[in-house]
């Protein structure tokens, strides 16, 4: 298996179990390589749109569906608690996780809550919609405000 | 992208910030994308759909249209 997909896997599995993304350094020790080596891998992954960076070029801002910050989407899956990165990705979780969860976030414009049963064969019966304002073309252009 | 408890607060959403109403999309239908987006994520195979398996994916669960499109370039 090439480094980069070690990385990706070392990154996405202990943000599945914990909640959270490691740390470069953590990284580097699972996959028995320099945090230099890993940073170039981080930069490959980001270039292929699996992980956003911060500024620093080693911690990881999201790595698609995680957040790797708080935001207003949370998910809950096994007694695990995640942030997403957006309203696709707080059901993208239990989609990459295959795990039933319960997902709380809110209406945008009123701010009523938003609290959602989410099985293995998707969400609860719910009349809530999904709003993007980026257009697909679009979405890359700036990940973290679309 | 975010969530909404109605047509008429997207509208008032969007009308506050002097943004376009997009299509809306129900809870099923993103429970689509993101099973097809993330469903082998955790996977060593795993890898993003690329622009024409995208349009085929929005198509599929009825979202058609430019503003689906990765390729669109009607928007600027």
């Amino acid at each position: 298996m090439d480094l980069d997909t070690q990385v990706k896997l070392v990154i996405y599995w202990n943000t599945a179990e914990r909640g959270q993304p490691p740390g470069i350094v953590e990284v580097a020790k699972h996959v028995g390589e320099s945090a230099d080596r890993v940073r170039e891998s981080y930069a490959r992954l980001a270039r292929n749109r699996l992980l956003v960076l911060e500024p620093d070029g080693e911690t990881i801002r999201m790595a698609p569906p995680f957040s790797g910050v708080p935001t207003q989407h949370r998910v809950t899956a096994a007694g695990v608690s995640y942030y997403a990165n957006c309203a696709w990705d707080a059901f993208g979780i239990p989609a990459a996780l295959n795990r039933p969860a319960e997902v709380v976030s809110r209406c945008e414009q009123s701010k009523e809550s938003l609290r959602l049963t989410i099985g293995l064969d998707g969400p609860e019966p719910s009349d809530w919609l999904f709003h993007c304002e980026v257009p697909a073309a679009k979405w890359w252009q700036d990940i973290v405000f679309t | 992208m975010l969530f909404f408890r109605s047509e008429e607060l997207i509208d008032q959403w969007c009308s506050s910030r002097a943004t376009p109403r997009r299509p809306s999309v129900r809870v099923d239908q993103l429970w689509q994308m993101a099973v097809t987006w993330y469903a082998s994520r955790l996977h060593a195979e795993s890898r993003r759909p690329g622009p024409s398996e995208m349009r085929g994916i929005f198509e599929s669960i009825g979202l058609h249209g430019d503003f689906w499109d990765p390729q669109a370039d009607t928007f600027g």
